[in-house]
């Protein structure tokens, strides 16, 4: 392996803190952009819940924590919002009031990688082997079938398949549990049941992120590898008499590389996929929280929420960006 | 033969044919320029997978204006008995509310088309004019707009929709058509200007745009004439994944809840009736319909846009090229 592309590397490096401080600011934004003001709105609710047991001076905390109290000028507030974020300091949850928003993030955030990587993973794999299959068996019928199949699964919405997965192998088939991540009873820490109980746990919703996100690569690596085959280095390499599966090898080998930074680019879509399927499977990740949040009118924990969300998307966008560079020496000339 | 004469045979061929084209009447006349207004559609056909997509894509929007103009039942009203399984007079039975699932899916149809189609169509105008000036402005200019893509590129568009959901129900109000819309769309067209600038790069360099600004063409001529005519598959192929994202969004606010709950469309259908657990109580009438009819939708979207890609990427072309030369031989 050659050296590392450090120019690019540095390069990566540098658009990835633009684009988060692009972030930063968007997030920062939206809450002034919206029009009304929801503080008071939530404020009344609990009011009147309350029976007027509540004292004005939430009214302010509140607003302080919508970010929507207007009394001082726009670039202050701007400043002692990037001073909370690189102090950890995302606000205080008001649905789970008063803790804070970082700490339930803390607590969430490992079960909502867990999943993303896993499912990622997972479907990276089959799906890259599936298109391939298709594409050197081009216009059989396995090819096809595939095809067809993968299109339906892009094709249907994921959280209905979240449902009828749940209806089919637990309600009924009662094969695996409803919700959860481990079962209760198990403690947490390095020992086999809550391994197993964890793996057990994570069966259906890895299932179903898988399957809703096969298509692309299926579809992406069968278009990419036609190509690769019908090129004229496969053709020397023939010739030079290779055996026919080292030739396919290399032809899936090229053909993986733009499927990469579609891996990039998917990162951020899967996030979102398995929000929507935490919260039906009730997996206490992130998006469960999520959930609580939007009925509640959570909008610090919301903002930490899509703050993360968008910094988990750079971070990985960026440790593909850099592999590639790695891998591809045609991306580090043009880095140079 | 001469060569003379060959030359003159070729002539005389010429001739024939601008005769037969003389020759034109009125309704072949209508015909090629009816052809010729749909030449993008007719693109379409060329390929089985893409023929596949355009005929169930007709097939609902056909069945989308019948839900225009006619329902069996008012599609709102709390008319029947509650959960009623299909029969002959409720092709699809009732909701747990009492309404007809058939009339709502009928009625449903128009507005969930109408936005993917509106999503699809002006995402790819944003994306298209983006990427085309990326294409050919200048290094600075273009770097720049590369980062603002880059930006909308990571920013997840799902999430995105619910903090303004979210912010929508705070005002005790519901996001409407409208504001779905214009947040689908600017979370939609960040992936469509990448495609279009690299494609507009390639294709500016050819010869023929060379010699078109030295024949002192103007750059917006060479723009509309030239360019957006060469990339058009692409645009259209762009145009059905966009809607693609359109009707996917929509069901995502729907089935989230902060849309408006009222309006009848696939996804508030099956909010509802994933909201009353009709998946738990075997209602499966008043779930699947509406879930199959949004994957049979997006199905034609991917088939358009997968079966255009074999149509515009010449690599893909190539192949079928090759293999037939090699069965010749």
């Amino acid at each position: 392996m050659t050296a590392l592309p450090i120019k690019y590397i540095i390069k990566r490096i540098v658009i990835f803190i633009a684009v988060f401080f692009g972030a930063l600011t968007l997030n920062f934004m939206l809450p002034r952009l919206m029009p009304g003001n929801p503080a008071e709105i939530v404020y009344e609710d609990l009011l009147r819940d309350s029976g007027g047991d509540i004292n004005i001076s939430f009214l302010h905390q509140l607003e302080a924590e919508y970010g929507i109290s207007n009394n001082k000028p726009i670039w202050i507030q701007f400043f002692s919002y990037l001073n909370d974020l690189f102090h950890g300091n995302l606000g205080i949850s008001i649905a789970f009031f008063p803790v804070p928003v970082s700490t339930i993030l803390y607590e969430a955030l490992p079960w909502t990688l867990f999943l993303v990587i896993s499912s990622i993973t997972i479907s990276f794999f089959i799906g890259n082997r599936l298109g391939r299959y298709a594409g050197l068996n081009r216009n059989h019928a396995g090819d096809l079938i595939i095809d067809l199949f993968s299109m339906f699964m892009a094709a249907f919405p994921a959280f209905v398949l979240a449902f009828l997965m749940l209806d089919i192998f637990s309600v009924y088939g009662k094969l695996f549990p409803v919700g959860g991540a481990f079962a209760v009873g198990v403690n947490m820490g390095l020992n086999v049941p809550f391994i197993v109980s964890t793996l057990y746990h994570a069966v259906l919703p890895v299932a179903t992120i898988t399957l809703t996100s096969l298509g692309g690569w299926v579809l992406g690596m069968r278009n990419n590898i036609i190509p690769n085959v019908n090129s004229d280095y496969i053709g020397f390499s023939q010739n030079l008499g290779l055996k026919d599966y080292q030739v396919k090898r290399i032809a899936y080998r090229n053909a993986l590389l733009p499927n990469l930074t579609g891996f990039s680019m998917s990162i951020g879509l899967s996030v979102s996929g398995v929000i929507i399927e935490e919260s039906i499977f009730s997996y206490p990740g992130v998006g469960m929280y999520m959930i609580t949040a939007i009925d509640d009118l959570d909008y610090p924990l919301l903002q930490g929420i899509f703050l993360m969300v968008i910094i988990a998307v750079l971070v990985g966008n960026l440790i593909v960006d850099i592999l590639l560079g790695i891998l591809d020496p045609r991306i580090k000339q043009e880095g140079d | 033969m001469t060569p003379e004469s060959n030359r003159r045979a070729i002539k005389l061929n010429v001739n024939d044919d601008a005769l037969k084209e003389t020759r034109v009447d009125g309704i072949s006349a209508i015909f090629s320029s009816l052809k010729k207004m749909f030449a993008p559609v007719h693109i379409l056909t060329e390929n089985g997978k893409s023929k596949f997509g355009l005929i169930l894509l007709l097939a609902m929007v056909a069945f989308a204006v019948v839900g225009i103009f006619y329902t069996p039942y008012a599609p709102n009203a709390y008319l029947f008995k509650k959960s009623m399984p299909p029969s002959y007079n409720h092709l699809l039975g009732t909701t747990g509310y009492g309404q007809d699932v058939f009339s709502q899916l009928l009625a449903g149809a128009a507005p969930t088309l109408m936005i993917g189609f509106s999503v699809g169509i002006l995402g790819t105008l944003i994306s298209v004019f983006v990427g085309v000036v990326s294409g050919f402005a200048s290094k600075k200019v273009n770097e720049i707009i590369n980062g603002i893509v880059n930006v909308f590129l990571v920013i997840p568009g799902v999430l995105l929709i619910m903090l303004f959901g979210a912010y929508f129900l705070g005002l005790k109000q519901n996001m409407g058509y409208l504001p779905t819309v214009i947040i689908l769309i600017s979370t939609g067209w960040a992936f469509g200007a990448r495609t279009f600038r690299s494609v507009t790069l390639s294709v500016s360099k050819r010869d023929y745009i060379l010699s078109s600004i030295l024949i002192g063409e103007r750059k917006l001529s060479i723009i509309f004439r030239q360019i957006i005519k060469s990339i058009m598959p692409v645009i259209v192929s762009n145009f059905f994944f966009t809607a693609m994202y359109g009707t996917m969004g929509l069901t995502f606010v729907e089935y989230l809840g902060v849309g408006n709950l009222q309006q009848v469309n696939w996804g508030t259908m099956l909010y509802w009736a994933i909201n009353n657990e009709a998946y738990l109580v075997g209602e499966w009438w008043w779930i699947l319909p509406p879930a199959i009819l949004i994957s049979v939708l997006m199905f034609a979207f991917i088939l358009l846009n997968f079966g255009l890609d074999e149509i515009a990427n010449p690599a893909l072309k190539v192949f079928k090229k090759k293999k037939k030369v090699i069965e010749r031989a």
